[in-house]
């Protein structure tokens, strides 16, 4: 293993080269931009290709267009680039084209402030577009090291899935910096269960609809077979149909080849939870962090408190939330969106502790868990705890 | 049936689901004669379409191949797709006025910056005829249309002065013409340059909407009539002073001076490569 000390940015760019991406194209965004300086420092000298697009939207359609010719592509951004990519994603949604995307999440809503960190793109990222009928598969990196391995493991996703793959990170994650391990050789990689299959050409047909199967090769084209891919709703063969039938089998196979396969996606760590604690904290990327150690120091107090770090975010992991516990949701945003999803997970209220900008205080955070095991709200942001 | 589309088009789309008496059709058979008259074969090209009449009715017409891109993103799409292909391969585009001009007009000209090997041949109808004939960038002032009830009072991109083929000249597209659906070898003659030249191509082929701009922007379901209108346009015969001349023709010929998109960048990668690791 080969030993570095770099941001989360080096990391996405490493684990993209480790799992043979060949196309980036991005758009300059604080704070994404060093991954696509990096990647224009590194694909060049890999054989690969680096394309500044006009703007994202025209990032991610280059991407989708080279993965459609068969190169493996990737593209980063930041919320405001984010919001731009609903058309092409929509597009590599519903023709199942693979492509993976980071999105380095900084505080919103528009431009909000470039260089603090956010989480405000939860449930867009569970609807980067429009139209609906479809799953996405959405992955949250929570270190350096994890901002590695989960960049690999999208790129397998998306070939597998044939359909793109969000790394929904943060911009602690991504600009941090830390100490992480990345294989030497292709052996040492596979050791690790790091591998991207590498693309196939299908012989058409083109779609499969009414089908659950994964594993199957995109549409490629350039290469005789008569592929065909677009926007519209497709037949077998890729031609645009009206029919209202066609459509249903279309959105059964974008919804149920994610659906079904649930074990190759779901992601999460768990900690202290093994005695069934009354307080479990639940979170994803950055924040994650701190309330690991909020628990430490609550379990030190004789609190019971624990806590699940989200490593996969969509398909939501309902199963996660079954057990009977007060859960608080603990996230980047003001107004609360991962607590709404554990509240329909659990059919019972939750309670949410945001901030915005900055990553809570674990004091706050023990605070927080203390009021909750006497049976007091958490007072959670900050408008709530001060007197502005 | 038609000997080109027997060679050329899939069964499945033929006839074309464009309307009776459209115009559409005559640029579609000119890009098969070119095709033809090049020796290009089914798996020398690959075709993209946009979205729109021209768009969606020649989409999966071609029996290699074949994309539809997101509304005005195709050249984008069509960008990365160059990347992807081998050099001998083509990519023929063809997309609506609407599309190119409008939506997609910045794609078009960092299309045209980059010189990707992209032909692109534009039919324009005067405007949105497939969502119901609404007004678009090259529809002639004063017209009524279904957005302009009262007359277009909207400035376009063929007024004088204002030519969008200067402004994808400018942007450094390698050849560039105009031409009328209904011309004959001249405008095979134009897209068989284009098809032919390694870089990016438009073709500006402005063709006849019989069903929306016909009844509504000329008042006449008379197909002779409507097709009579656009030929005395390019003649600058109409007398009608918010109607351009048009001149048909070669624009701009400069094919070959600028190199290409993706050989630049494969070279340019490659010879890096040779740099940094001698013994690769």
């Amino acid at each position: 293993m080969k030993k570095l000390f770099d941001t989360g940015n080096a990391a996405v760019t490493e684990g993209a080269i480790l799992a043979g991406c060949s196309l980036f194209a991005g758009y300059p965004i604080t704070p994404a931009t060093e991954i696509a300086e990096n990647m224009s420092r590194r694909l060049p000298l890999t054989g690969g290709y680096y394309v500044q697009a006009e703007d994202e939207t025209a990032a991610l359609h280059i991407c989708i267009g080279a993965s459609l010719g068969g190169m493996k592509a990737m593209t980063s951004t930041s919320g405001p680039g984010y919001v731009l990519y609903a058309d092409p994603y929509g597009w590599a949604i519903g023709s199942e084209i693979p492509v993976v995307i980071i999105n380095a999440q900084r505080v919103g809503p528009v431009s909000g402030i470039t260089g603090a960190p956010g989480q405000g793109e939860f449930y867009l990222s569970r609807y980067p577009t429009h139209g609906g009928n479809f799953e996405t598969i959405v992955l949250a990196p929570g270190s350096v090291q994890e901002a590695f391995s989960m960049t690999v493991e999208a790129f397998a996703l998306a070939e597998r899935f044939r359909t793109p793959v969000t790394i929904l990170a943060d911009q602690l994650v991504t600009d941090g910096w830390e100490s992480f391990e990345i294989p030497e050789n292709a052996e040492e990689a596979l050791s690790l269960g790091l591998y991207a299959p590498a693309r196939r050409v299908h012989q058409g047909p083109c779609f499969y609809p009414a089908s659950d199967h994964i594993d199957l090769p995109p549409v490629v084209l350039g290469r005789g077979t008569g592929g065909a891919c677009s926007d519209w709703t497709p037949t077998e063969e890729g031609y645009d149909t009206e029919d209202a039938a066609a459509h249903m089998r279309h959105a059964y196979r974008l919804i149920h080849k994610i659906r079904r396969h649930r074990e190759i996606i779901d992601r999460q760590e768990s900690y202290m939870l093994e005695d069934n604690p009354k307080i479990v904290l639940v979170s994803y990327g950055s924040p994650s962090r701190v309330a690991r150690s909020a628990v430490k120091a609550a379990r030190e107090r004789g609190l019971s408190a624990g806590c699940i770090r989200l490593k996969s975010l969509w398909p939501f992991q309902d199963q996660l939330f079954r057990r009977k516990a007060v859960y608080m949701a603990v996230e980047l945003n003001a107004e609360g969106q991962l607590v709404r999803e554990i509240e329909r997970a659990s059919h019972a209220p939750a309670h949410f502790f945001g901030t915005c900008g900055e990553l809570p205080a674990a004091s706050a955070l023990l605070e927080a868990i203390a009021r909750l095991s006497r049976g007091l709200p958490p007072e959670s942001l900050r408008w709530e705890r001060e007197a502005w | 049936m038609d000997r080109l589309a027997v060679k050329y088009l899939r069964p499945r789309k033929t006839p074309s689901t464009a309307c009776s008496g459209c115009g559409l059709g005559q640029v579609h058979k000119k890009i098969l004669l070119a095709i033809e008259q090049l020796g290009l074969g089914i798996n020398d090209i690959v075709w993209g379409t946009g979205i729109g009449c021209s768009g969606r009715q020649t989409f999966n017409t071609w029996k290699g191949d074949n994309f539809a891109g997101t509304h005005g993103r195709v050249y984008a799409l069509a960008t990365g797709l160059r990347l992807a292909l081998p050099e001998d391969k083509k990519i023929i585009l063809t997309v609506g006025d609407g599309d190119a001009f409008g939506i997609g007009l910045s794609h078009l000209l960092h299309c045209a910056r980059r010189n990707a090997g992209i032909t692109v041949i534009v039919a324009d109808n005067f405007g949105y005829q497939s969502t119901g004939g609404q007004y678009g960038y090259t529809t002639p002032q004063s017209r009524v249309t279904d957005s302009s009830p009262y007359g277009l009072t909207d400035p376009n991109w063929l007024q004088n002065g204002l030519d969008i083929l200067n402004l994808l000249r400018d942007a450094g597209a390698g050849f560039l013409a105009r031409h009328l659906s209904f011309e004959g070898q001249n405008a095979v003659e134009s897209i068989k340059r284009a098809i032919g030249n390694k870089g990016f191509s438009l073709v500006h082929i402005i063709y006849p909407c019989v069903t929306h701009f016909g009844e509504i922007s000329l008042k006449t379901g008379d197909r002779e009539a409507i097709f009579r209108w656009f030929e005395n346009l390019f003649d600058g015969r109409s007398g009608d002073p918010g109607t351009p001349a048009f001149k048909s023709g070669i624009f701009h010929d400069a094919v070959g001076a600028r190199p290409e998109f993706s050989a630049a960048l494969k070279a340019w990668t490659s010879s890096l490569r040779q740099k940094e690791n001698p013994r690769a």
